[in-house]
């Protein structure tokens, strides 16, 4: 089991990222960017974080996750336009519901496939949700989008905080980034965490050892639909509209690009590294070329075929080169792969 | 006749990942040598035949064929060096006709093409067969496809395993015969057998493999009569 | 709607199910012989269409213009050597997640599907571009007491004229034997002294370069848009998850099925004839146990 001292090497590390996210607006103008992209960026990690959740600690390979993100934004953008709604938290309550329904009901017909044919499902299901985002015109506006949000303020009865300018928006979204990522690590290392992580590993030996398998998976996936959906909603505010486009699969590929790039089947933090590339390449590389995107697409493809584990796992390589330590605690076996344990083998000597 | 042996594996180590299964195993097979390897079920006589074909290649050691390293080249390589096999599954494919499996297995090598007149000789119901699809033969016939598919690659060497595994008396008759004929045109012939009486029959020399060790080597007349030491090593 | 109403739209229908039996057979070519999936198998026919376009564009074919003839057979010619170059390029990457779990090669693959897309959608615009046909199969053809697409005619024939082809080269020749074998056990075809990466190489860039072609054809009925793959790869899939994976009829048979029920969901609702697809592979997936035709195959871990 896991020792009180990786536990608290686990919070060490959250205090640092912490630490270090709320001081962002301090110096993001040094760097030549803005708050602006600082939001992107927090909001991204938590719909990353949240994705991470099926696909690094369940297997649940989804193509189709932009689908929930941008149900998400389109609840709190509907709420808006057409219920007149003024309350953040209804909105955001919303969009998290509407995510998990939406994510729900998809895993209802999911959730006892795996590999391939689960990854397609996804998929089908990500154009289903976006072609009807853009054919129900009167619920949507279609391609054109809902326009014209409001940021709502943060309301806590006595007092509210006014979100409209985009350093406190960053600060709301690095509280929900926070919230997003105590419940995480919390669930992560609870009986359900680990029983997710081995039908990763193994789908029938957990069967054998008395578990649902079907039932984990549906609730692994729709909880990563529902932050998707809790980002989704953050994002409408951001850039105060909702558009169908990151429904689409190119924007549900980025997701999975950025997750499995930045290491998330190995570390907890890593679709949060795989944000920063993201964005590092997007912000930087994107001022030189507009074939950013392509070569992102390219570091992906190199990733698979050299380094699965991505930058997080790059980096515990490294690590342990250097500082010959072990690659921190893990609850599974130090390889957290993509694979799961084939079933043993037939073969005769 | 060439004095150095065509087959020659030298102290190899086989893993099936990380599972050993070749200890060290060392044997010779020459020209025109009809060799027997022995051994109990699970001792890793089909793992070396894999490992001579690059199939599962062995991690440590060597394996040399008409003069030439073949250790851990690419199977396909090795066949057209002049090595053929008659797995013990026999691997027709199952979608095409034997005409086509047969076709399939042509290639030059280095060593004497058989002709498909000389192949009807030695399988005289193969000519009747030509048309039919592979799906629905008995064990007899395809162990029939497999030989003569093997023998159509013009094969220096052909690595025979349980060639009489679930075949009636009078086809596993027909096997010894062929094998014999191979020997008279010259091509060696190694034989996996869990059944040593009969290997030991057609042999010249024989191997016992146990647990992934060479535990005995000899000419078959040593094996045949060495009555319980025999025994002991092969449990009969 | 009255059977004459009809009609156009099942016709429309077997057009497009021919089209997509052809994409699916290259599909199922390259999932028998390797066992991946490619994801990127959309992408190519996009490309194929596109680099038609690009043959155009170096012959002068004006964008609403007619080719000629020959300018089109070019354009039919080239543009999926070009695409099977690339699918052997993907090929050669995949060489790694041989042997690792599929769904290394379908991440891959589905990288490759991105970065093409983007590839595309950078060297030609993402607004929708046109690929025109000669003159002489476009216009409309009487058929009885309906007026019916010429070039949809056309297209369906040569769908028809390439599936046999197709079906001669895998069932009448060597090549086609080895590819069979290949894909049934490939250890076996290697023991055989048949270079197994070569052949690999060979149904990968066969595989695509049907799509390839199959994109150019289905360019003048679809248009031609960045996109366009997803539209593609996903039917593929659905064709050979239910006629069954390297079963040659059972694609073709489930290619017009699929083609078929598309056509009838456009008769009665347009808009959402291509969710149409989507839905069918949820409901097939969900329900799946071997397909109609196939077997079992390494995907089923």
């Amino acid at each position: 089991m896991t020792s009180l001292r990786s536990y608290s090497n686990d919070f060490t590390k959250m205090v640092f990222v912490f630490a270090f996210l709320a001081t962002v607006p301090l110096w993001i103008s040094s760097v030549g960017l803005y708050d602006y992209i600082a939001i992107e960026i927090i909001i991204w990690c938590i719909y990353a974080m949240g994705y991470n959740l099926a696909l690094g600690y369940t297997g649940l390979p989804s193509f189709g996750h932009g689908a929930f993100f941008g149900i998400g934004a389109y609840a709190m953008a509907m709420y808006q336009v057409h219920e007149g709604g003024t309350s953040l938290w209804v909105g955001l309550l919303l969009s998290i519901l509407a995510g998990a329904g939406a994510g729900g009901l998809s895993a209802l017909f999911m959730s006892h496939r795996r590999g391939i044919y689960f990854a397609l499902m996804t998929i089908a299901f990500g154009q289903v949700f976006w072609f009807v985002a853009i054919k129900k015109r009167e619920y949507t506006n279609g391609e054109d989008g809902l326009l014209n949000l409001e940021r709502l303020p943060v309301d806590f009865g006595i007092f509210s905080l006014d979100v409209s300018s985009n350093q406190s928006m960053y600060f709301l979204g690095l509280a929900f980034f926070m919230l997003v990522v105590l419940g995480l690590w919390t669930l992560i290392h609870s009986p359900f965490g680990y029983i997710i992580q081995s039908l990763k590993q193994n789908e029938t030996r957990t069967w054998f050892l008395g578990y649902n398998v079907h039932l984990f998976k549906w609730i692994s996936f729709t909880l990563s639909t529902a932050i998707s959906g809790l980002a989704g909603g953050l994002f409408a505010l951001t850039q105060r509209s909702a558009f169908p486009d990151v429904m689409s699969l190119h924007w549900s590929g980025i997701i999975v690009m950025m997750t499995i790039v930045g290491g998330g089947l190995v570390s907890f933090w890593g679709p949060v590294l795989g944000v920063m590339f993201y964005f590092i390449m997007r912000d930087f590389l994107g001022t030189y070329t507009s074939t950013w995107i392509l070569w992102f697409g390219v570091s992906f493809m190199a990733v698979i075929l050299f380094e699965p584990h991505g930058i997080a796992g790059l980096w515990m390589k490294i690590s342990q080169r250097i500082f010959k330590m072990s690659p921190g605690h893990r609850l599974l076996p130090p390889e957290r792969t993509l694979v799961p344990t084939p079933e043993p083998s037939n073969e005769l000597v | 006749m060439n004095s150095q042996p065509l087959l020659s594996v030298d102290n190899i180590e086989t893993f099936y990942g990380e599972t050993q299964a070749l200890f060290g195993i060392s044997l010779e097979v020459g020209h025109g040598e009809v060799v027997a390897l022995l051994g109990p079920s699970g001792a890793g006589k089909t793992t070396t035949l894999r490992s001579i074909l690059g199939l599962t290649p062995a991690r440590k050691g060597r394996i040399y064929f008409n003069g030439k390293d073949i250790t851990r080249k690419p199977t396909h390589k090795i066949a057209r060096a002049g090595v053929s096999w008659v797995p013990d599954d026999r691997r027709i494919f199952p979608s095409l006709t034997v005409a086509r499996n047969l076709k399939l297995g042509r290639k030059r090598s280095p060593f004497h093409s058989w002709k498909m007149k000389e192949i009807f000789e030695i399988f005289t119901a193969l000519e009747y067969l030509m048309h039919r699809d592979c799906e629905n033969l008995s064990g007899g016939e395809m162990q029939m496809v497999a030989i003569a598919r093997a023998l159509l690659g013009s094969p220096g060497l052909v690595l025979l395993d349980e060639p009489t595994q679930g075949l009636a008396p009078k086809i596993v008759q027909d096997v010894m015969k062929t094998i014999k004929r191979l020997k008279v045109e010259g091509i060696s012939v190694l034989i996996v057998e869990q059944h040593a009486q009969l290997a030991l029959e057609v042999s010249d020399r024989a191997y016992v493999i146990g647990r992934g060790e060479m535990k005995f080597a000899g000419s078959a007349e040593e094996l045949l009569q060495a009555g319980h030491q025999r025994r002991v090593l092969l449990g009969m | 709607m009255t059977f004459e109403e009809l009609v156009p739209h099942l016709l429309n229908g077997l057009s497009i199910g021919l089209l997509f039996a052809l994409i699916a057979l290259g599909f199922t070519l390259i999932v028998g012989v390797m066992e991946v999936i490619n994801l990127a198998h959309g992408s190519l026919f996009a490309l194929g269409a596109y680099l038609a376009l690009a043959v155009y564009g170096y012959l002068e074919v004006s964008e609403f213009g007619f080719p000629t003839r020959s300018q089109y057979a070019t354009a039919l010619i080239v543009a999926p050597l070009g695409v099977a170059a690339v699918g052997m390029g993907i090929e050669l990457g995949l060489r790694r997640t041989y042997g690792k779990d599929p769904l290394y090669g379908l991440l891959f693959t589905f990288g490759a599907a991105l970065v093409l897309e983007e590839a595309i959608r950078q060297r030609w615009g993402p607004t929708e571009r046109l690929l025109r046909a000669p003159a002489d199969v476009s216009g409309f053809i009487e058929l009885g007491d309906i007026f019916y697409f010429k070039y949809r005619i056309f297209a369906s024939a040569f769908a028809v004229v390439l599936i046999l082809l197709l079906w001669v080269l895998i069932e009448k020749t060597q090549l086609g034997a080895i590819i069979k074998a290949g894909a049934h056990d490939s250890e076996m075809v290697r023991a055989l002294g048949i270079n197994l990466p070569v052949l690999r190489m060979f149904v990968f860039g066969l595989g695509t370069a049907l799509a390839g072609i199959a994109g150019i054809i289905m360019a003048p009925i679809w248009g031609v848009r960045p996109h366009m793959g997803v539209d593609a790869v996903i039917p593929a899939f659905l064709i050979v998850t239910i006629g069954g994976i390297g079963s040659f009829w059972g694609s073709v048979i489930s290619g017009i099925m699929v083609g078929l029920t598309v056509g009838m969901v456009s008769a009665y609702a347009t808009e959402w004839s291509i969710l149409s697809i989507y839905i069918l592979l949820i409901v097939v997936i969900f329900f799946r146990q071997r397909g109609l035709f196939g077997k079992a195959s390494g995907l089923d871990k």
